[in-house]
């Protein structure tokens, strides 16, 4: 495998990515208008490739509070796909769907962290189907973890996984917009280097 | 208090006092602090995994415990710093999701915190308190004036190290 490819940002079909991405987005956010019964939509998904501590301060700063939730996924293809998400984000999700408003992060209940998991396990789970089923790849997804803390730290892991081979950070994010405002949400595919030169073959757009 | 010198990922700073050190919400990855009390010079290194590959050339020693701990350990020697007046202070090492039992990835936190470990054991230096494991990150501050740290994490009260 041509690990060096994966390191140099000019070599990668970003156009190809962005598309995958913008169609995983799409059917997320057609999912999460379904549950919460209102209009939710996505950004056109980003590309990145970036250093480790550069990723962390685009995505919002080491010590911003979020909760994530994490889904493994395995199969022909592996990595890790993660949803974060602000506390206004997450109040549009439990008025939505408990009538509950959250004032303090550190106030959360075991049902509310439950509720919020769940969501972002349909968001995880129908990114990936969409995924899927244009590449014709087989991907199996565990159950969800969540972690609500500081961003860097949790960051910690995809960085950890791919920091044997790497220094940088491919993500391929969008965030929701809730009736037409951008709220902060990102939802990150991160694939190793095989399985992203894998998704490419599949895809004929392999150089 | 002076601004602080941020500590990055994989990444050293060392100072001399009053200088102070930071690193930012450190998961499983862990915040090392060496200090040597005479001459009041602290490093802090930011490693995120156990150990170094073999047989591949390392491009950043900082990325892991047993090369980040060994090369920190001789900047300091390099400033001045005695073996033996050398003190270690950790933190860091937490297992961010519950529930992500990845065999490899799952408990990274707890290996790192081991490698650390060994490493100050084969560079014969004193590690003397610890904030590591649990399931939250540490933002963690150390002074170089004083040698003390200070950790900050969400929703739980600051504490020394």
């Amino acid at each position: 495998m041509d690990y060096n490819r994966y390191k140099d940002e000019t070599s990668l079909n970003f156009d190809v990515l962005k598309e995958i991405g913008s169609i995983g987005t799409g059917n997320a956010a057609t999912a999460l208008s379904t549950v919460l019964g209102r209009k939710i939509s996505m950004t056109l998904p980003e590309v990145k490739l970036v250093e480790f501590n550069k990723a962390i301060y685009e995505l919002g700063g080491p010590e911003k509070i979020v909760a994530a939730v994490l889904v493994e996924f395995s199969g022909e293809v592996h990595g890790v796909m993660l949803f974060l998400q602000n506390l206004k984000f997450i109040n549009v999700v439990m008025e939505g769907l408990l009538e509950r408003h959250i004032d303090d992060l550190r106030d959360i209940t075991e049902m509310e962290v439950s509720a919020l998991t769940e969501v972002g396990n349909i968001i995880i789970s129908s990114y990936v189907n969409a995924l899927s089923s244009l590449t014709g790849i087989t991907m199996n997804l565990s159950v969800p973890s969540v972690s609500i803390n500081m961003l860097g730290g949790i960051m910690n892991v995809p960085i950890a996984m791919y920091g044997y081979t790497m220094d940088k950070l491919l993500t391929i994010n969008g965030t929701f917009e809730c009736d037409g405002e951008e709220v902060y949400s990102r939802l990150l595919m991160l694939p190793n280097e095989e399985s992203l030169d894998y998704i490419m073959q599949k895809l004929g757009v392999a150089n | 208090m002076k601004k602080p010198y941020i500590v990055g990922i994989a990444d050293m700073k060392l100072c001399r006092a009053p200088g102070v050190l930071v690193t930012y919400a450190l998961g499983s990855c862990i915040g090392i602090c060496l200090y040597d009390n005479v001459i009041k010079t602290a490093a802090m290194v930011h490693i995120m995994l156990p150990t170094a590959p073999p047989g591949v050339p390392v491009e950043n020693v900082y990325k892991f415990a047993d090369t980040g701990v060994k090369e920190a350990v001789r900047k300091m020697v390099a400033f001045g710093a005695v073996r033996s007046r050398m003190i270690c202070k950790i933190a860091g090492g937490a297992k961010m999701f519950e529930t992500f039992n990845n065999p490899e990835w799952g408990n990274i936190g707890a290996r790192n915190a081991k490698s650390v470990k060994e490493a100050l054991r084969r560079e014969g230096i004193r590690l003397v308190n610890e904030d590591v494991g649990a399931d939250y990150a540490r933002t963690l501050f150390f002074d170089s004036a004083t040698g003390i740290g200070t950790i900050k994490a969400f929703g739980k009260p600051e504490k020394k190290l």
